[in-house]
C-alpha cells in the first residue's frame, strides 16, 4: 500500500503533468501546424489587436451581453473557473508537498478559507447539474459525456474536502483524491476540457474577424 | 497594327477644341478617341430625345432617339449602337447596317477592324450579327458571345426550352454552342469562356457536366478528366488548348487533358500567350492572397497583396508588364521591375514591337498622366486615351484632353 | 396556418411543412454509399482544425440559444437554439461517420436552410466565439453536393451560373431597363446619364438583379443622386453587374466565387477606383467578406462602399443637401450584414438623424440586432416557406411594435422585403422604406458645385 501511494504521490504526479502539460502542447502544435496546412487562409485574418480585444471583453466580468443574459450561470460560472485554479494552487498541504518535493513555496490560503471555496466549487458543479436538468436547451444538448466530465471535476474537489475533514476512511479518500485530481490532469487534453486551450484561439479567431475584417464587437 | 506606320509620326501637335462642344449641345457625354488619334467623338445630344455623334466637330448626319456603345474602330472611325422608332442597329462612321432589331449590345470588332459584330434581340430571340449578317438560327437565351479574327461568330444559346424555376430541366443541360449561329450537339448545365484559336477554326471552352463537374471542350471533344472548376481556356496553337482547373483546392494548368505545368497555385487565370507561343504567363497567387505572374510556371519574385488586373506580352515576347495593386495603389510591373508609381489607377499598357518601350496612362489626384519607361512624359490632363507607340520604337502617339483642348501630340522616346 | 387575429400565437407545429420538389426528387436519387461519401468527403477535405476546434470545444451550455432569433420566436423550442441545430446535423454525421438517412437529410435542409439565416449573432453568444453559421453553411455545402437544396434558391443559383445574376436577367434586358431609368429620370434634370462601360470613373455603383427585375425605380433614384452629388461614375453593360450572391448561400462556391470574381474584374476592366452599391446586405457579405476569399482575394481588391456608407459620405461632404427633413416617426433596422458585417450602424444612424427628425431605436440593436428572418438565403428558398418564416421571427414583431414608428428603415432587400412580410402578417401598420428613398425624398434637387 505504501509503496502504491508512494507510486501516485510521485512518479505518478510526474506522468499526469507531463502528460497535461505536454498534451496541450502536442494539441496546440497540431492546430497550429493542421491550420498553416489546411486553412492557412486563417493567418490572414488573426491579429494580435482584435484576439486580444475579443479575450480581453470576455474576460471582464458581466460586460458581453450574453453575460448580462444570463447573470447567475456566468457569475457562478466565472467563480467556478477562478477557484478551479486558485484552490487547488493554493491550498496550505498542496503546497507543503510542493515544498517538500522542490524547496519552493508561496502564500497558501487559509484552511477554513481553502475549505469554504471548495465547498463553493463543489456548489457550483452541484449547479451546473441541476442546470442541465432543469433548463430545457440546456438539456436539450447534455449527453453523458457532459455528466461524467462534471464528475471528473466533482471527484478531486469532493475528496478533497472529505479527506481534509477526515469524517469516513481518511486513507482512501486521499487515494481517491490524488488519483481523481491526477486523471482530471490527463483527461484535459484530450476531452472537452480542452477548452482551456481552444477556447482562446477559437476566440480570438472570431475577435479578429469582426474586428478586422467586419469592423464591430464580438461581445 | 501593321497600318501605325501609315500614321501621322511628324507632326508634333494636333489640336480639336474639345469643352467648346458643350456650347453647340445640350450636353456631350464621353469621348473617345480614333486609334490613329486623328479624331475625337462624342455623343452628343440635339434635343429632347434626340441624339448624335459629333466627330473632330462635324455631327452625323442622321440622328437618333438613343445611341450608346459609341467605340473606335479601325484606324480612324466610330461604330456605335443607335435607336429611331425603338428599333436599334449599329452605325459606322454614321452608315447604319440594314438590319435593326429590338436590342443590340456587346460591340465586338476584330484586331484589324475587317469584321464588327454585336449580340442582337429581336421578338424575343437572341443571336449574333456579323458585319451587317446577321446568324440564321435565333434562340431564347444567348450569352458570352464571342468573335474570332475572321469573322465566325460563337456564343452559349439555349437550344431546349426550360420553365421558370425548373431545376430538374436544368440539371439536364438546356445549354450548348452555337458557331456561326449552328448549335453543338452536346449540351451542358453550363459553358462559359469560348475561345477561337488565331485562325477561327478550333473553339475550346469550359463546362459544368453536373452539379460539381466541370471540363474543358476542345473542338466537340469532352476532356476525360473532370474538375473542381475550371478558367478560360486558350489554344496554344492548334492543336493544344491549356486551361486552368482546379483540384482538391488548388489551381493547375492543364494542356490536352493532362498536366502541363506542375505548380499547383491558391489561384491561376488570365492566360496570356506570347504572340511568338513560346511563352506561356498567368496571373497566379501562391500562398493564398499573394498575387504574382507566372511565366512558363516559373513565378515572377515580387508578389502584391491585393490584386494583378491584367497582363501584356511585348509582340517579340521579350516583355512582359503587368498591371497590380499593392497597398491601396495601383501601379504597373515590367519585366519583374516595378515602376512604383502610387497611381490612382494605370491603364493598359501598350508595349513596343522590341519590348524595349512600354507607355501607359495613369490617373494620380483626378489628373492623367503619360509615363513612357517609368518617366512621366506628359501630366495634367483631364482625359487621356491609352497611348499608342510607333512601330520602330522610337516615338510615342499621346492622346489626351488639357484645357478643354483635345491634342493629338508625338513624343520622342 | 392559423387565421391571422392572432398569429402572436402561432407555432412551429401549427404550420403546414410543404414538400419542395426538389428536396424530394434529390432524396429520391441519393443511395447509402453517395450519402456518406459526399458527408464524409466535404467534412474531411473541405474542413480543418477549426471546424475540429468547434465541434471539440462546444460544453454544451446552451447561452447560444438567447440569441437566436428562431428560438426566441418559437418559445423558447430547444430545437431551435443554435446548438440544437448542430447537435441535430453535424454531430449526428460525424457520429454515425456520414452514414444519415433520408429523413435525417430531409430535416437538416430544413434547419440549414430554413431555420437559420447564417446571421452570426449566435457567435456573439457563445463566450468561445464558436462560429454556428460556418457549421451551418458547411451543411448547405453538403446538401448542395447531394443536390438536394430547395428548388427556389437553387434556380437563383442555376440563373447565377448562366447569366452571372440571380433573376435571370438577359445582357439587353438590364441595359434596356438602364437607358429606360435614364430616360424617365431626365426629367428631373435634364442632361442625367447613367454612363455605361465608362473607363476610369471614379466609381462603379452596382446592385443585385431584383433591382432591374422588379425595383427599377432604385436604380433611378441612386442615379439622380449620383448626378445631383456630381459623381465621376458608371454602370457595366456587361454580366459582372449583379453584387449578389445566392451560391454563396447555397454552399455552391464554385459558384460563388465564379460570380464574385466576374464582379471585381468588370471593376478592374473598367479602370474604376471603388465599387458602391445599392442598399442590400447579403451581397454586401458576398463582395466585401466571402465571394472575394474563395477567389484568393484576402479582402476585396477594390475598396467596396455600401450605400449606408456612401449616403454618409455624399450628405457630410454636403454633396448632398436635405431640404427639408423627413416628419414621420422613423426606426431603423440593422441589416446583420452590414451592422455585425461591417460595422454601419453608427453611420446609418448619422444618417437617419440628417434626414429624419424623429428617430427612436429599436431594442437591441446594431451588432445585437435581431435578423429580419429573410437573410441568408432563407426567403430565396421561397413562397412556400412563407408561413414558417413568419412565425419564426415573432420576436422581430414584437420588437418593430415596441418601436411605436410610423416608418420603417429597412437599408438591405432582403431585409426590406422579409419585413414587409413581418409588418404585413403580423398587422403592424408601418411603412417600410429604403433609405435612398428617404433621401431622394427629401433632397434639394440641384446640382452640387464643389465650393458653392
Amino acid at each position: 500500500m505504501n509503496s502504491f501511494i508512494a507510486f501516485i504521490m510521485g512518479p505518478m504526479v510526474w506522468i499526469s503533468v507531463i502528460i497535461f502539460l505536454g498534451g496541450l502542447t502536442f494539441k496546440l502544435v497540431g492546430i497550429l501546424g493542421a491550420v498553416r496546412q489546411k486553412e492557412p487562409y486563417i493567418y490572414s485574418y488573426m491579429t494580435l489587436k482584435h484576439s486580444l480585444r475579443s479575450i480581453g471583453a470576455w474576460m471582464i466580468p458581466f460586460f458581453p451581453r450574453s453575460a448580462r443574459m444570463s447573470p447567475i450561470y456566468y457569475g457562478i460560472s466565472y467563480l467556478f473557473h477562478i477557484l478551479l485554479f486558485l484552490v487547488p494552487l493554493f491550498l496550505a498541504s498542496h503546497i507543503v508537498l510542493i515544498n517538500e518535493a522542490f524547496q519552493i513555496s508561496w502564500p497558501a490560503l487559509n484552511d477554513s478559507v481553502a475549505d469554504g471555496l471548495t465547498a463553493g466549487v463543489i456548489a457550483a458543479l452541484i449547479f451546473f447539474v441541476v442546470r442541465r436538468f432543469r433548463v430545457p436547451e440546456v438539456n436539450y444538448l447534455t449527453s453523458a459525456m457532459d455528466y461524467i466530465l462534471i464528475l471528473v471535476v466533482l471527484l478531486p474537489f469532493l475528496t478533497g474536502f472529505l479527506a481534509y475533514h477526515q469524517w469516513v476512511a481518511y486513507q482512501w479518500i486521499t487515494v481517491i483524491h490524488i488519483l481523481s485530481g491526477e486523471l482530471m490532469l490527463i483527461i484535459i487534453p484530450f476531452s472537452r476540457f480542452s477548452h482551456m486551450l481552444n477556447a482562446p484561439l477559437t476566440r480570438a479567431y472570431m475577435g479578429s474577424e469582426f474586428g478586422q475584417v467586419r469592423q464591430a464587437k464580438d461581445w | 497594327m501593321s497600318e501605325k506606320t501609315s500614321w501621322d509620326w511628324e507632326t508634333e501637335l494636333k489640336e480639336i477644341p474639345f469643352n467648346e462642344w458643350k456650347t453647340h449641345f445640350n450636353w456631350v457625354q464621353a469621348p473617345q478617341v480614333s486609334q490613329n488619334g486623328e479624331s475625337i467623338a462624342a455623343v452628343v445630344n440635339l434635343d429632347e430625345m434626340v441624339f448624335s455623334v459629333c466627330v473632330n466637330g462635324q455631327v452625323w448626319e442622321e440622328e437618333y432617339e438613343k445611341i450608346w456603345s459609341l467605340t473606335s474602330v479601325s484606324d480612324s472611325g466610330f461604330a456605335a449602337f443607335v435607336a429611331r422608332d425603338e428599333e436599334w442597329t449599329l452605325s459606322v462612321n454614321g452608315q447604319e447596317w440594314t438590319h435593326w432589331c429590338d436590342f443590340i449590345w456587346q460591340m465586338m470588332k476584330s484586331l484589324d477592324g475587317q469584321f464588327l459584330g454585336a449580340a442582337f434581340q429581336t421578338d424575343s430571340e437572341y443571336g449574333v450579327i456579323v458585319n451587317d449578317t446577321p446568324w440564321e438560327d435565333r434562340y431564347e437565351n444567348l450569352t458570352g458571345a464571342v468573335m474570332a479574327a475572321d469573322g465566325t461568330s460563337a456564343a452559349v444559346v439555349q437550344v431546349v426550352p426550360m420553365p421558370g424555376a425548373d431545376v430538374e430541366a436544368f440539371k439536364k443541360g438546356v445549354f450548348s454552342v452555337a458557331c456561326n449561329g449552328v448549335p453543338e450537339d452536346r449540351r451542358f448545365l453550363n459553358i462559359w469562356d469560348i475561345s477561337f484559336d488565331t485562325a477561327g477554326r478550333q473553339m475550346g471552352y469550359g463546362v459544368r457536366t453536373d452539379r460539381e463537374s466541370y471540363g474543358i471542350v476542345q473542338n466537340d471533344t469532352l476532356w476525360k478528366n473532370r474538375f473542381e472548376s475550371v478558367w478560360k481556356p486558350e489554344f496554344l496553337d492548334e492543336n493544344s488548348l491549356l486551361a486552368p482547373v482546379r483540384i482538391n483546392g488548388k489551381w493547375q494548368l492543364y494542356k490536352n487533358d493532362a498536366p502541363f505545368w506542375q505548380n499547383k497555385y491558391d489561384q491561376l487565370w488570365h492566360l496570356t500567350l506570347s504572340p511568338d507561343g513560346k511563352d506561356v504567363a498567368a496571373i497566379v497567387s501562391a500562398p493564398y492572397g499573394r498575387w504574382r505572374v507566372a511565366v512558363n510556371d516559373t513565378v515572377w519574385h515580387v508578389a502584391w497583396d491585393t490584386m494583378i488586373s491584367d497582363i501584356y506580352f511585348s509582340q517579340d515576347g521579350s516583355s512582359l508588364a503587368a498591371v497590380y495593386k499593392h497597398k491601396d495603389v495601383w501601379d504597373l510591373a515590367v519585366n519583374q521591375t516595378p515602376w512604383q508609381m502610387a497611381a490612382d489607377m494605370v491603364f493598359v499598357p501598350c508595349l513596343s514591337q522590341d519590348g524595349s518601350v512600354v507607355a501607359v496612362v495613369i490617373q494620380k489626384k483626378g489628373q492623367y498622366q503619360l509615363v513612357v519607361n517609368k518617366k512621366t512624359m506628359a501630366s495634367g490632363f483631364s482625359f487621356m486615351a491609352d497611348p499608342v507607340i510607333s512601330a520602330d520604337g522610337s516615338k510615342v502617339l499621346l492622346k489626351g484632353i488639357e484645357n478643354g483642348i483635345y491634342k493629338r501630340r508625338i513624343i520622342r522616346v | 396556418m392559423k387565421t391571422k387575429e392572432n398569429p402572436m400565437t402561432d407555432t412551429p407545429s401549427s404550420v403546414e411543412k410543404p414538400t419542395d420538389p426538389a428536396i424530394e426528387s434529390g432524396l429520391e436519387r441519393l443511395t447509402p454509399d453517395r450519402i456518406q461519401q459526399v458527408i464524409q468527403d466535404v467534412l474531411k477535405k473541405e474542413t480543418g482544425p477549426r471546424f475540429k476546434a468547434y465541434v471539440e470545444t462546444c460544453m454544451h451550455c446552451g447561452l447560444c440559444a438567447e440569441a437566436c432569433p428562431y428560438f426566441l420566436s418559437n418559445d423558447r423550442d430547444p430545437q431551435f437554439m443554435p446548438a440544437a441545430k448542430v447537435k441535430n446535423t453535424i454531430w449526428e454525421m460525424l457520429k454515425k461517420n456520414g452514414n444519415v438517412s433520408k429523413d435525417f437529410l430531409r430535416r437538416a435542409v430544413r434547419i440549414s436552410h430554413l431555420e437559420c439565416n447564417v446571421c452570426k449573432r449566435c457567435s456573439m453568444y457563445c463566450p468561445f466565439g464558436i462560429d454556428i453559421a460556418y457549421m451551418m453553411l458547411l451543411v448547405r455545402r453538403i446538401c448542395h453536393k447531394l443536390e438536394i437544396t430547395p428548388q427556389y434558391i437553387q434556380d437563383t443559383v442555376n440563373s447565377h451560373s448562366v447569366t452571372l445574376n440571380q433573376m435571370w436577367v438577359k445582357d439587353d434586358e438590364w441595359i434596356d431597363t438602364l437607358q429606360w431609368q435614364e430616360e424617365d429620370a431626365r426629367d428631373e434634370f435634364e442632361d442625367l446619364e447613367i454612363p455605361l462601360d465608362k473607363m476610369g470613373a471614379d466609381i462603379m455603383y452596382s446592385v443585385i438583379a431584383p433591382e432591374p427585375k422588379f425595383q427599377a425605380g432604385l436604380i433611378y433614384q441612386a442615379a439622380t443622386m449620383m448626378h445631383a452629388a456630381g459623381i465621376n461614375w458608371t454602370m457595366p453593360s456587361t454580366p459582372g453587374w449583379d453584387n449578389s450572391n445566392m451560391a454563396m448561400y447555397t454552399g455552391d462556391n464554385e459558384i460563388s466565387g465564379r460570380i464574385a470574381r466576374a464582379f471585381f474584374e468588370t471593376a478592374a476592366k473598367l479602370r474604376v477606383k471603388r465599387i458602391v452599391m445599392g442598399e442590400c446586405g447579403h451581397a454586401f457579405r458576398s463582395v466585401y467578406d466571402m465571394g472575394n476569399r474563395w477567389n484568393s482575394w484576402v479582402m476585396p481588391p477594390f475598396e467596396v462602399v455600401h450605400a449606408l456608407a456612401f449616403y454618409h459620405e455624399l450628405l457630410t461632404e454636403g454633396r448632398i443637401t436635405i431640404k427639408e427633413k423627413y416628419k414621420k416617426k422613423v426606426t431603423l433596422h440593422d441589416p446583420c450584414n452590414v451592422s455585425r458585417g461591417r460595422g454601419l450602424h453608427d453611420k446609418a444612424r448619422e444618417v437617419v438623424n440628417m434626414v429624419c427628425e424623429d428617430f427612436v431605436d429599436m431594442v437591441p440593436n446594431r451588432e445585437h440586432n435581431y435578423c429580419c428572418g429573410a437573410g441568408g438565403g432563407v426567403i430565396n428558398c421561397g413562397p412556400p416557406y412563407k408561413g414558417e418564416r413568419m412565425v419564426n421571427n415573432r420576436v422581430k414583431a414584437e420588437q418593430l411594435a415596441a418601436t411605436g414608428a410610423e416608418v420603417l428603415i429597412a437599408p438591405c432587400h432582403n431585409c426590406h422585403s422579409g419585413l414587409e412580410d413581418i409588418v404585413h402578417h403580423y398587422d403592424l401598420k408601418m411603412e417600410i422604406k429604403f433609405l435612398g428613398d428617404l433621401i431622394y425624398e427629401t433632397m434639394d434637387k440641384k446640382i452640387y458645385t464643389p465650393g458653392a
